[in-house]
């Protein structure tokens, strides 16, 4: 007899950033199948799933009606940390947990979160340190008006001045702003080395398509001369980019076209199309082998299941850190390619270090330069 | 500017939690080992090594002075407070101590990182205000030193605006404060030794 377990699934179906929660909800949606389908496991899924619409003001009060009227005590959702942040209060009071799949800013380790996508020491620390020595230490920080933009580029500022560099220009747009034009005038006087794109949705999708105008017209900008780094961007979004983004540089845990090359596992039948699906796949297949380690009860003690177990993913085995509840991953940098990504460098299985505690600016960007000090 | 933020470098650090055995202190110390920072729990008294520890959290309800092997607010590191009770009393006596930040309890799943940023922040401000004053006090206590020594230096047939520019050359030149300089002038001058210095002639 198998045990029915309740699941909260709350990805928004429509607004800005669509694609990627679409994405994620594909994963879930997947992962739930693949296990109902199943006849080893024990445990037999059954979502209960709630709309968001891209409203950030409609996670919690969701999350809240999925865990007061349903029995899920378990959410697989929310895309922005803003929504993120947003639910974790409705969590702790109801005792839920939610199961995070996206990249995110770091410096949070809640204890009714798990977070199976990369935290910054898996993404934007990387990339940075693949770029320098490659384009130049000198970056122009975008960001759209949130939480991510805001902290992500605060860390960048940091290992910028750490690899000697300077910040040209940090700027900000509101969600779903898609006048670039003053940006690209911006990045067109100052000739940075890079750019670090942490816009969201249309915006994004606004300043790459101006950005690659740019490049027609003064062939510095071109992605081989000065590339545009995403940590976020994943091939759910390439096709609403026509071509835009080809050249240019992203991270990220998992790529389709890098998981087929290395051979990593399928997720039931089909290959995942993004790290975002992944993830999502990755966080309902280990809650599924967590319940079932625990044999009933849904109340699990994490920590106890987290520790000295690997779990199969489509990213290959993968870990969760008890103490921070963040997974181990690999780190793939991309060059975009059409609707692909092309591997540069693979790292496999990069422990999390979600508040950069162990960051180490010698060995991120090797011995630094003498600096004249006045 | 001074720069607002610094990837800050907390791995590696060491707290220590005095507090009686409670969920409180087991949900600091997870918070501490997300962050990768050595947690130890100690009741009643701080240990001996307690002295080289970088944060201490401390319990403001049942704290007092004598669990501490220093004076109230002569801490040597960020000291944090747990505040339960909001008696006036305690709060006083927290303050009392130093406190750079604080925790209401219970402590849940998050505070201690903003929490230990905030500490080490208002603690080094605080040490930096004390070296300055420190330094502000003797240069006005120096005040009349100058005075004097300017005084010396215009008995040798200038005016005092020239004595005190000498002044400032001789600082210079021999690469010490004026008020160090005028400092060495006044007591060469008290034993007799001035007239050997041809550098102050």
């Amino acid at each position: 007899m198998r045990q029915l377990v309740e699941v909260g699934i709350l990805y928004s179906r429509s607004g800005g950033y669509a694609l990627i929660s679409n994405a994620c909800r594909d994963g879930a949606i997947a992962a739930i199948a693949d296990v109902n389908a199943d006849p080893d496991s024990p445990i037999l899924f059954q979502a209960v799933e709630r709309d968001p619409e891209g409203n950030v003001d409609r996670y919690a009060p969701l999350a809240e009606d999925i865990l007061r009227n349903s029995s899920a005590r378990h959410i697989v959702g929310c895309v922005t940390s803003w929504s993120r942040k947003e639910t974790i209060p409705v969590l702790e009071k109801l005792g839920g947990t939610l199961w995070y799949a996206c990249p995110y800013e770091g410096f949070e380790a809640n204890d009714r979160v798990v977070y199976t996508h990369a935290c910054p020491n898996q993404h934007l620390v990387p990339l940075i340190a693949w770029v320098v020595p490659r384009h130049g230490p000198n970056g122009f920080l975008l960001g759209s008006n949130y939480i991510w933009g805001w902290e992500t580029n605060r860390v960048a500022r940091d290992l910028i001045a750490d690899a000697n560099g300077e910040v040209f220009g940090e700027r900000y747009l509101p969600l779903g702003e898609t006048d670039v034009t003053r940006l690209i005038d911006e990045i067109r006087a100052t000739r940075p080395s890079f750019i670090l794109n942490n816009l969201i949705g249309p915006s994004s999708y606004a300043f790459l398509s101006a950005y690659a105008d740019l490049a027609r017209q003064d062939p510095y900008f071109a992605p081989e001369s000065c590339p545009v780094l995403s940590c976020n961007l994943t091939e759910c979004e390439l096709p609403a980019l026509n071509g835009n983004a080809d050249g240019h540089l992203v991270v990220g845990p998992y790529f389709r076209n890098v998981a087929e090359d290395l051979g990593w596992p399928l997720a039931g039948a089909r290959r995942c199309a993004s790290s975002f699906e992944a993830a999502a796949y990755s966080s309902v297949r280990i809650l599924a082998e967590v319940l079932a380690n625990a044999g009933g009860g849904e109340d699990t003690d994490f920590s106890g299941a987290f520790a000295g177990h690997a779990f199969s993913t489509p990213c290959g085995p993968v870990r969760i850190d008890p103490r921070t509840h963040h997974a181990s991953l690999p780190v793939v940098i991309g060059r975009i390619a059409g609707n692909d990504v092309d591997m540069l460098e693979v790292r496999e299985s990069v422990e999390p270090d979600p508040y950069l505690s162990r960051y180490d600016r010698t060995k991120t960007f090797g011995r630094p330069a003498l600096r004249v000090v006045s | 500017m001074r720069r607002s933020f610094r990837i800050p470098n907390l791995g590696g650090a060491t707290a220590l939690i005095l507090h009686r055995p409670h969920p409180t202190v087991t949900s600091i110390a997870r918070q501490l080992a997300a962050i990768d920072i050595t947690a130890r729990e100690c009741w009643p008294d701080l240990p001996p090594d307690g002295i080289a520890a970088d944060f201490i959290f401390f319990d403001a309800d049942l704290g007092h002075d004598e669990q501490f092997p220093w004076k109230p607010g002569e801490a040597q590191m960020p000291m944090i407070a747990l505040i339960g009770s909001e008696a006036p009393g305690r709060i006083e006596w927290a303050l009392h101590q130093n406190a750079d930040a604080h925790l209401l309890k219970p402590v849940g799943n998050s505070g201690v990182y903003s929490a230990l940023l905030i500490a080490r922040r208002t603690f080094d401000a605080r040490r930096r205000q004390s070296a300055e004053i420190d330094e502000l006090r003797s240069r006005v206590s120096a005040r009349q030193t100058i005075v004097r020594a300017v005084t010396l230096l215009a008995q040798r047939g200038i005016d005092e605006e020239q004595a005190y520019a000498q002044l400032r050359q001789l600082a210079m030149t021999w690469q010490m404060s004026m008020e160090d300089a005028a400092h060495h002038i006044v007591k060469w001058s008290r034993e007799g030794k001035a007239g050997e210095r041809t550098d102050i002639a």
